[in-house]
């Protein structure tokens, strides 16, 4: 057991890109669901919103990356109209419901091939994000930084661009909570109805907050492609706004500290159980007398069973989070 | 588990048998499956592809090898791994270097004169990794003429519908839980698919684990699917209740489940789809124009059975009665005397049990694996939406059209976005109608 790699990686895992764009997607999901009450479970969708807008930029119209920022918000506009018109007048789980289903048919059509042309069908989209290589002051294969924090130039630029965005996105969800606006959100949280009495119209909120969580949600999309350099179809699949969701409930909701933390502690977690399971089972599978405990091609579904009890407990136990406050967590919906 | 009771040891006190049982139980479960997936250490991998022709005697296929083919294998990004032709026996075996994505692409043109591949599009299979349960994976291509692709538009048509059909009865009868359950307890529950693929791994452990006939090992697995639904209830969600958690939290803790449930299947089936043993060779009965086989006209008779049953249960009996009232309006429903907490458990049981009876049909119709349920779940919501959520009557109705819409639409739309109208449907109802045919006009806003 390489006990010196495992603790490398786990620490290392707080302030990779999977815990930036994690923290990115958690802070939108955070104004939808923490903030405003509204259980949006195609986070992800929104996420494929972004890589897409930046991939069809090369993939379809050939024009430059960042027309694909206002591509991409375009379609989160049009992702939010979509689910959130018909469902943003009645009870809570109808956008749960919705939401899920269009995020897995978003996901079908991307990676159909019926629309190959435009989104790169199963094989997704790659050779789009030159400009953002360009922009890269560090040599993308020179090694910087000090044990355990070791980074390729290539990540580091990465690492560098996301946590600037996730700082300018926990400003501006900290500023916008506290403004009147904010105020509102929350009233429509614990009682729509009286909020509805003050004159306020609570449908137009809703979708306010469904865009505005959906735009931030498609910036982690971004992150993930400009890092990875690829869009892929299945990197936006359902469980990934729950892995998301896990993420947030864990730092604690309606607090911006809450997402970041969470997606950071998340992944210490998920990599140190993963690792550690990997090391376990590098020899052959664990035995204990003739019983098949866990062999290497288990270790994945061991983790993310881990994901749901941990996310049942969460919500069973501590839906304020490990450091949230109760009395922010109201959601009783119905 | 351990970890976590230590540190919430009092509260779990109240909760915690619940999780445990539900742990304890998967892994106890299909331990013999366990042991047969072991074979999957380090070796060498590869890809057998087999090309065979199918044709029409008598009524029966027949398959035939189809020798001389070329088959070329590439990595995802298009990178060639090799390439070779098939032999007599229309097989041929490529090395791959480890077990990754590829994708395996026959050569149109080297086909023997007169015969086409039956599906046009289907010259390239994409194969995941996660489909390597062994080192070596088989993949198939069918030519010859198909009976769909040289049918007339009537013939194409009434096939449809009659896949729509036996889709709907299974979409209807593994609805009907979710739609009691959120009748009766307000809840939506997003691990009810997880409830439908229980029943199609149970099926299969006692089917082909165990070799016990479908017929015999049907009935346990629909009471086994009754008790899995109670468990539910009584490890999970009736403790939330009583300890006041609310229903959209509720509704967290069934995603986590699903999560949880979900790879717990995978852990041990593996992620392979995998067929019931019962049935398996079938030849097509001709009825009219529509081609159908013995196996799928009697699970779709003992469907419409089993569907009916249940609605005269609700309309008849003093307990389906009592469900209806519950569903319509909890406090109402105590108040006159009806207890509550009992039709609560009876619809969680009938619920898992009409859930697991769904997961046979689509396993003995389709495959077993271990997201059956889940790929059904959004299905199953279009369904209760449209027929109306919390009515036990709008979901067999509401499950039945969308099966059979879905596959109707598949005329026109590719089969691979054969369930993008099912959303469609759903968007249209909740705007024009967010009651469901069969709610009632009140606000559910």
């Amino acid at each position: 057991m390489d006990w010196n790699q495992i603790l490398q990686n786990t620490i290392r895992a707080a302030v990779g890109v999977d815990a930036i764009y994690f923290a990115i997607a958690a802070l939108g999901l955070n104004v939808q669901f923490g903030y405003t009450g509204l259980v949006n479970f195609g986070q992800a969708a929104f996420m494929a919103c972004g890589s897409y807008g930046l991939g069809v930029t090369a993939q379809y119209f050939g024009i430059g990356l960042w027309w694909g920022i206002p591509l991409g918000i375009l379609f989160v506009i049009v992702l939010a109209l979509i689910v959130g018109i018909p469902t943003l007048r009645l009870r809570a789980d109808y956008l749960a419901i919705v939401t899920i289903a269009t995020a897995e048919i978003v996901r079908l059509f991307v990676r159909s091939v019926r629309f190959n042309k435009i989104f790169g069908g199963t094989d997704g989209i790659s050779n789009f994000s030159r400009e953002y290589r360009a922009l890269n002051p560090f040599e993308p294969g020179k090694t910087y930084g000090f044990v355990p924090f070791r980074f390729s130039g290539y990540a580091l630029f990465s690492i560098l661009v996301g946590w600037t965005l996730v700082a300018i996105f926990s400003f501006f969800v900290w500023q916008l909570m506290r403004s009147p606006w904010g105020r509102v959100l929350k009233g429509i949280r614990e009682d729509e109805d009286a909020v509805r009495s003050l004159g306020k119209n609570v449908y137009v909120y809703k979708m306010q907050s469904l865009i505005i969580g959906g735009i931030i949600g498609m910036f982690a999309g971004m992150v993930l492609a400009l890092d990875r350099g690829t869009v892929q179809p299945d990197n936006y699949s359902r469980d990934v706004t729950f892995y998301v969701l896990t993420a947030l409930v864990l730092g604690g909701l309606a607090k911006v500290s809450g997402s970041v933390v969470g997606s950071m502690l998340f992944w210490v977690i998920f990599v140190f159980s993963d690792n550690f399971l990997r090391e376990l089972t590098r020899g052959g599978p664990l035995r204990i007398g003739d019983f098949t405990v866990i062999q290497s091609t288990q270790v994945g579904a061991v983790n993310y069973m881990f994901v749901g009890i941990g996310l049942m407990l969460l919500m069973s136990f501590r839906p304020q989070g490990i450091f949230g406050n109760r009395r922010e967590m109201a959601l009783d919906g119905r | 588990m351990t970890i976590e009771s230590r540190s919430t040891r009092s509260r779990l006190s109240r909760v915690g048998p619940g999780f445990g049982l539900l742990l304890l139980l998967f892994f106890g479960m299909f331990s013999a499956s366990a042991a047969g997936a072991s074979d999957t250490n380090a070796g060498d991998y590869s890809i057998i592809a087999s090309v065979q022709n199918q044709t029409l005697v008598d009524g029966a296929t027949s398959r035939e090898p189809v020798a001389n083919v070329s088959v070329t294998i590439t990595t995802v990004d298009g990178k060639l791994i090799g390439t070779a032709t098939t032999d007599d026996k229309g097989l041929c075996t490529i090395a791959v270097p480890s077990r990754d994505d590829y994708v395996i692409t026959l050569d149109v043109k080297s086909l023997p004169e007169g015969l086409q591949l039956i599906d046009a599009n289907k010259s390239q299979i994409s194969i995941t990794k996660d489909l390597f349960t062994t080192n070596t994976k088989r993949v198939t291509f069918f030519t010859g003429e198909s009976g769909i692709a040289g049918a007339t538009q009537t013939e194409r048509v009434l096939q449809r519908l009659a896949d729509g059909i036996r889709l709907g009865l299974i979409i209807a009868m593994c609805s009907v839980g979710l739609s009691l359950v959120f009748g009766a307890t307000g809840l939506t529950n997003f691990a009810h698919g997880e409830m439908v693929t229980f029943g199609g791994l149970v099926a299969f452990f006692f089917n082909v684990t165990l070799e016990i006939p479908i017929l015999i090992s049907g009935p346990v697995v629909i009471l086994l699917g009754g008790l899995f639904g109670l468990l539910f209830n009584w490890g999970i969600f009736a403790r939330l209740t009583k300890r006041g958690i609310g229903l959209i939290s509720q509704l967290v803790v069934t995603v986590g489940l699903s999560i949880m449930l979900r790879n717990i299947y995978l852990f041990q089936f593996g992620g392979r789809t995998k067929q019931l043993a019962s049935f398996s060779k079938q030849t097509n009965l001709e009825l009219g124009p529509i081609g159908i086989t013995p196996r799928d006209l009697t699970t779709a008779i003992l469907g419409v059975i089993i569907l009916v049953s249940v609605a005269l249960f609700l309309q008849r009996s003093r307990l389906g009665k009592a469900i209806r009232a519950v569903s319509d309006n909890v406090q109402l429903a105590s108040a006159t005397g009806i207890d509550t907490r009992k039709v609560i458990r009876v619809v969680w049981f009938a619920g898992g049990a009409l859930a697991a009876t769904g997961g046979i049909f689509r396993g003995l119709d389709e495959q077993v694996s271990f997201s059956m349920g889940s790929d059904l779940l959004f299905l199953m919501f279009a369904g209760i939406t449209l027929g109306g959520l919390g009515s036990a009557f709008g979901a067999l109705i509401g499950g039945f059209s969308i099966g059979i819409f879905v596959e109707m639409a598949a005329i026109f739309v590719p089969s691979e976005l054969k369930v993008a109208p099912a959303l469609f449907i759903l968007i249209v109802v909740l705007i024009v109608r967010p009651q469901g045919i069969l709610g009632k006009s009140q606000r559910v806003g």
